[in-house]
Formats: C-alpha cells, structure tokens, sequence
C-alpha cells in the first residue's frame, strides 16, 4: 500500500490553518513529518478533549486532523533545532509552513535559505493574505480572512450579521490549494529539477467558494446580499432549507432540465400522501421558470412544499429521495454521518487504535482508487496522529543523531 | 496576473473533460492556467446548464453568452461531439487515448454507455489517468442519488454548522462541495501524473464530494465519535476566543457596512482594549484572561458593538491592525476587485469575450517563485477547436472532418 506520493518526504511546520495539507499528503502515500515545538503545537493544547480530559494527546482537532503524519519536536527558536531542521530539509522534498510572512526568514530558516541549502525543495506558506502586498503584515485568521474574500458577505440572515461556518472553512480551502500547489510544483520539478516557493493566500482561496459570482459582480452589479436559508432568484427569495419533523433538509424549488424529473417525482411523492394541491399536480414542470415567478406565487407553492416537509423525517425524506431520484438532501450533523449506510457500503471510516487512549473512529481515505494498479496508488490513512515527540528518535536517527547526542539535545530543551 | 504568454509550469500536459457545471471544469483549471491544454468535449445537444443559465434578463444569451460558464472556463479548448452518434463516441475514444488525463463529473455509469469509462479505456492504454467526481461516489447503494451543491453541502455536515444557535440552518454561501471538490481533483489529478511519470502506470480515482467534505469536518466527527457531542451552529463565535464577531459600522453610499473582529488571545485583547481607550465596560481583571471574556461574551460583544457602529468599516480595521488585532472589514462581492491585497496578488484578470466583450476572471489563490499563472484566451464558443484538435490531435484530414461535419457528428 505505496500511494501516489510514495517516497516523498515532507516536513510539516504547519499550525491548525494548514493540518489539512499535510493530512491529505500523507494519505497519499508521502512520509510526512510533523514538527512541533517541545511544548506542543498550540492545537494540542485546546479542547474539546477526547472523553474531557484535558491532555495534549486527546485534542480533538489535533487527533481529527493529523493522521498519516510522524511527529517530531523541534525548537527552531534554538540554534541546535534551526541547524537540524536544515540538516532535514536537505533531504526532504517538501516543507509545509503557516507562519507570518517573515517568521521562517527571521529564524535563518527562509526560502533563500532552504532553496540555496536544497535547490529541488518546495517550500509551501499557508498565511492569511499571502507573502506580499500592501496586507502582508496584517494579522488574519478564518473570521476576518472571510471577511475579505465576499463569502461573509453573502452568507447569513438578512437581519443579523454576516457569517462564518462554525468551523474554519477559510482553513479548508487553503489547505488544499497549498496541498495542490505542492503537488505542481513537484510535477515541474520533474522537468526542471528546481523547487519552488508556493504562496497561498487564504482570502484569495475564499473568493472561488464565491462560485464565480465576483468576478460576474463586474458584469452584473450584483454586489452579493444575504439570504438566509432562503436562494435570491431575479423576482423573488425562495427556500433552500426547509424544517422537517425532526431536522432540515435541503430542497430547491428552481426550475431547469437538470431539476425537471426530480420536481416531477416530488409532486407525485406529495400526491401519493394526498399533499398536493390540484394546482401543483397540473404544474408543468418542464415550462416552470422560478425567475419568472412573483414572491406571492412563489409563497404559495412553497406553503404546499413545506406542510409536506413538516410531516416527514429526515432519514424518511432522504430514503425517499434515494429511492425517487428528489433532488433532496437532510442538512445532516455527524450523527447522521457517521450512520450513513452509503459511507459504510464505501468503507469511509476508519477506527484507529490511539495507543493508551482508545479507538476513535474518523474519516478515511479522502478519495479511492478503483484502478489494478490501486495498491501503488491507494489514498489511505496510514496512522493516527502522532504523540508528541513519538517519532524524534526514529526521525533523527535518519540523520545521524545518535542517542548520546538525542539525549543532550533533550536535556537541552531543544527536542 | 499576467496575461502576457509564456511557457507555463504544465506546459505539455494535455487533459480531456467530461462534464459541466463547477465540481469537474474548477478542477482543470488549475491545469489550464498553468499551461496545460485543457479540452472540454462538449455537445449541442446536451450543453452545460451553465451556457445556457441567464443571470440577468439582458443576458445576451445563446450558448456562448453565459457569463458563469465563461468566467470558470477561460484557458480552455472546446470540441463539440454529438455523443448520440457512433462516429462521435469514436472520436472522443481516440483522444481519450492520447491525453495524459481524463476529468469528467458525470453521474456514475454514464461515461461506460460510451465505452468510455476507465475499464474499458485502459485495456488499450494502460497509463491512463482518469478521475471521476460525483456527489456520492462511483459506488455504494447511493451512487445514483442525483444532487448538486446544494445537496453536497447538507448532506457532507455544512449546513448543520453554518447558522445561529436560535436560527435554522443556512449557507455557507456558493455551495461548498462544489468549491472543494475542485481542489481535491486537481491535487488527486497532479499526484497521479506524478506517479505515472515515475512509473509508467495511470490509476482511476473515484472522488466523491461528500467524503471530501466530511474529511474538511474531521473535527466535527471526533467531537461525536469521541464523547457523543453533536457539534452545532455557534454564528460567529468561537469555542476558544472571545470577542469573535462581525460588528456594524456606520453605513456608507446607503450599504450597510461590518467589521470582522477576532480576539485571539490575551495580549490582543490588551492590545484590543487600548485600541479601545481602555473604557470601564473593558477593563474588569476576569476579562484579561479567554476563560473570562468567554463567560462574560454577550455583553462584551454587546458593548464591542455599540463602539464600532459609528464608525466606518475600513479605517477602524487599518486602525485596529495597526495596533496588532486582528479585524477586517467585510467586503461585497464588488469590493472585492478593489481590495488592494487582492490587486496585489492579480487575483482578478480580464479577457476578451467574443460575445460578451472583456471580463473579469479569476485565477486560485496559489503563487509560485518560478512561474505566475496567466489567462491567455476567454472560455470557449461551444466547438470553437473542434476541428485544430481533431486535426492536431488526431491527425485528421480537412476534408473528413468535414464530412464529419456534414453528418452532424460534430454539434
């Protein structure tokens, strides 16, 4: 079980905006060392804790998001940690980072530095706004990188204020940018024989969730406003997400030859548990046009839709709508997730023994290979997150630190 | 960005795509912007719905005059094949065995109706590399499920975590397995060129939006799997730092305006509170420490936001920074373009459209030392390249291609 990247060194300095990164490197088949600071990295030390207790091994976003990753403690602050980590990055392919613009370069440990020590390196930095420009040094984090990328703007009710997802979505997306520039660069190497340094800016990663509407705003006008659960169309607001008996779930009453048959079996649905209107059953549906429709006409349709919601479950409502071909979807909490029979048919999670703590069930392979040649290529996870320091001797030793010179280097403080 | 040409990091990599909407064709522009060539198989009979969806009612229209489809497929090469014809099918056989790499997003089963799938292809061609995208996956019981964003948002956990505690779920905005899913392919995609530069061998990747979804919400499902707690909707606050909030500011051309502030620790709070001149609401000792701006967080959001309202967005967010917290304001979808970071970075670029004349189009957020991105041509009139790429590709002759033509193989 190799993966794509088998064979690829990465070092991961990375804090919690870029845990991603190296996670889905990792389950590509890279070796990916994470670097800590001796006390830990700052994840560790926040809760939720696993079964509440508050341990540098049982952080919750640290065990979610550091799989198939080694870890190793190092301080770079120390001459010694600084002189090691280049002696790593010599023979590393990759370096993951997320700190302010400068930070690395301050250490003696920047990109002129690593590329002159490592001419085939790539050097990827995760940071709010990018290493240059007029921002640059402008401190950022999920909320106000959000904040400037439109996406805050538009998300929320029109009557309160704009809104972030209640996790770091901002982190997301500039994990995987960084992940795919890694992996371009890379494919350049391979022509050029050079490393790159890979500036990923999380605002700019937040503009593409935008779905193009930023770049339409100049041919358009449309500057973007909140809807709540509700979709702008050109006359009028309609539902997106409706109450259910017990949840919500996502429907959308718009028109189109994609949605044409999932609209149709939703009106029979309705009918067959005598909920829809004479007025709904003789709706021509391959004519329905929601732009055209006043928000009176649309409240009236939405009123039938919705009763009917109001009488069924989600997992009823999703069964149905496997079943049916509905374009209908319960907003689902890691609840339903986790018992989602289709991620159990794909053998999505994986239960990982976390050595004196347990087994925690995650997420697993972000993708699957169906190929012949997929025991070279798997996606996979190939290991909890590292304890901390569980692999300085075993990494070291790739360098030739013996064990006399580990142990004065612990004593140090620098491991 | 640049718009001048120039050889590009994947300057011969060559990737044939199937599929529309956002999920498939966000993915291979990452190629197209660094130089590969990017070819989308396209078919009158059954366009993409974004050719054909009207934003405005003074759309120009046509196949051509979409602006969506346009702004997310500048860079690339179109060929029109009516699929429902053999000589068409066998056309897109005979390139799909000399790309490096096939993207396509169809609903699962689709491209093995044409023999197109990566069993059969691969028979011929054992380095292909081929990735298929849907919302569930290419198997398990709900492979079929037919859905778009909006579906990959609920049922990936997105919805649940984006509201207020008191309200129903929402957004986030833009649908956001369609914004993920494109980055997961590009890296799957890249890693398999890699892979088969090394060795010889291509793969299949199967990438359903859901999983990659769940995999961003890892957080979300250790919280449960580990102590049973369902993570919820917070609006915009934060487990761990307080204030953490979007604030009203004083209104400007008659648009409401907002500033984001988030607290991260106790020395920006210091640092908040001078910025602050130190009034008595912000000054109590317990508030020196997250424990006790977290417990005493709705009345010193409360009192944050009486502060920022008079005030306008953008010079209290340079104030603020200037003093070390960190704030921002929150920009529109116009504001965007403006925003100086942003010019900074040339996030936005212009082509010119034969149809609906220059426009902005946007690139990715990544830079590399060696190589800037660069938009040479707008999106494609539907078989603009039919006939280069048949000729360049295939090495057909003029006057086949246009009995080819003649019987509307290519439309």
């Amino acid at each position: 079980m190799r993966g794509s990247l088998h064979g690829l060194r990465v070092l991961d300095l990375t804090g919690e905006p870029g845990f991603l990164t190296g996670m889905l490197l990792g389950e590509m088949g890279a070796d990916v060392v994470k670097v800590e600071p001796p006390a830990g990295d700052p994840a560790r030390h926040r809760g939720p804790y696993w079964g509440e207790v508050a341990d540098v091994e049982r952080s919750l976003v640290w065990l979610a998001m550091n799989g198939s990753k080694r870890g190793l403690t190092l301080d770079l602050d120390a001459a010694a940690g600084g002189d090691l980590f280049l002696r790593l990055a010599e023979r590393a392919d990759v370096v993951l980072e997320t700190e302010a613009p400068g930070r690395l370069a301050a250490r003696g440990l920047g990109w002129d530095v690593l590329h002159a020590r490592n001419p085939r390196l790539v050097l990827a930095s995760l940071t709010p706004w990018g290493q240059t420009g007029p921002y640059a040094g402008w401190r950022g984090s999920d909320l106000t990188v959000i904040a400037m990328s439109g996406n805050l703007h538009c998300t929320g009710d029109p009557d309160r204020a704009p809104l972030r997802c209640s996790l770091p979505v901002s982190h997301f997306h500039g994990s995987i940018e960084a992940a795919v520039g890694v992996a371009f660069a890379l494919l350049a190497r391979e022509r050029t024989g050079e490393g790159q340094h890979v500036d990923v800016a999380m605002q700019e990663a937040m503009v593409m969730p935008n779905m193009a509407t930023a770049s339409m705003s100049m041919m358009t006008g449309n500057r973007g406003a909140r809807a709540g659960a509700f979709f702008r169309q050109t006359k009028s607001v309609q539902r997106e997400i409706w109450p259910c008996a017990d949840g919500y779930v996502s429907f959308a009453l718009r028109g189109g030859p994609a949605r044409v048959p999932g609209l149709v079996a939703m009106t029979k649905y309705m009918s067959e548990h005598g909920m829809a209107s004479e007025k709904l059953r003789a709706t021509d549906w391959k004519a329905y046009n929601h732009n055209l429709l006043s928000q009176d006409e649309v409240d009236a349709l939405s009123a039938e839709f919705g009763a009917f919601f109001r009488t069924k479950t989600m997992t009823e409502l999703f069964q149905a709508a496997c079943e049916r071909n509905l374009m209908l979807a319960p907003a689902n909490t890691s609840r339903e997730i986790v018992a989602s029979e289709q991620l159990a048919a794909r053998r999505f999670f994986v239960d990982l023994e976390h050595p004196g703590r347990g087994v925690l069930r995650l997420p697993g392979a972000f993708a699957q290979i169906t190929s012949d040649d997929a025991d070279a290529t798997t996606v996979a996870v190939r290991g909890p997150a590292p304890r901390l320091g569980e692999h300085t001797a075993a990494v070291l030793g790739e360098i030739g630190v013996d064990a006399a010179v580990l142990a004065r280097l612990r004593a140090e403080g620098v491991l | 960005m640049t718009t001048t040409p120039h050889g590009g990091l994947l300057d011969g990599f060559t990737i044939l795509e199937f599929g529309g909407g956002a999920a498939g064709p966000v993915a291979t522009r990452y190629f197209a912007d660094h130089g590969a060539t990017v070819i989308r198989v396209e078919s009158r009979q059954r366009p993409d719905f974004l050719r054909i969806l009207k934003l405005t009612p003074d759309t120009k229209g046509g196949l051509d005059g979409g602006e969506h489809f346009a702004v997310l497929n500048a860079n690339k090469r179109s060929v029109a094949l009516n699929l429902g014809k053999p000589e068409a099918v066998a056309i897109a056989r005979r390139l799909a065995l000399v790309v490096d790499a096939i993207a396509e997003n169809f609903a699962p089963g689709a491209m093995a109706k044409w023999g197109l799938d990566y069993a059969s292809l691969v028979r011929e061609r054992s380095d292909l590399v081929m990735i298929s995208t849907c919302l569930n996956g290419q198997t398990g019981p709900q492979r079929f499920y037919p859905g778009f964003g909006g579906q990959g948002s609920a049922l990936s956990g997105f919805n649940h975590l984006t509201g207020w505690p008191d309200r129903e779920p929402l957004g986030p905005y833009g649908t956001i397995t369609d914004s993920l899913s494109p980055r997961f392919a590009a890296l799957l995609l890249a890693g398999a060129l890699l892979h088969r530069g090394r060795t010889g061998r291509g793969q299949h990747i199967d990438l359903s939006q859901v999983e990659g979804g769940i995999t961003c919400l890892s957080e979300a499902i250790a919280t449960f799997t580990a102590n049973g707690e369902v993570l919820g909707r917070m609006g915009n606050r934060s487990r761990h730092a307080a204030p953490h909030g979007v604030f009203r500011c004083a209104d400007e051309d008659g648009r409401e305006r907002w500033i984001a502030i988030a607290v991260h620790d106790d020395l920006a709070w210091a640092r908040l509170v001078d910025a602050l001149g130190s009034p008595g609401w912000a000054t109590p000792p317990e508030l020196a420490t997250a424990a006790g701006r977290l417990a005493a967080v709705d009345g010193l959001e409360a009192a944050l936001a009486e502060w920022t309202r008079p005030q306008a967005a953008r010079p209290l967010a340079e104030r603020l920074q200037a003093a070390g917290v960190d704030a921002a304001p929150v920009l529109d979808l116009r504001d965007v373009h403006d925003d100086p970071q942003i010019a900074h970075r040339g996030h936005f670029g212009t082509v010119r459209h034969p149809v609906l004349g220059d426009h902005p189009a946007e690139t990715h957020a990544i830079r590399f030392s060696a190589m800037a991105p660069a938009l040479r041509t707008p999106a494609p009139r539907l078989g603009e390249h039919t006939d280069a790429v048949l000729r360049d590709l295939l090495g057909l002759p003029d006057h086949e291609i246009t009995s080819l033509r003649e019987a509307g193989v290519l439309e």
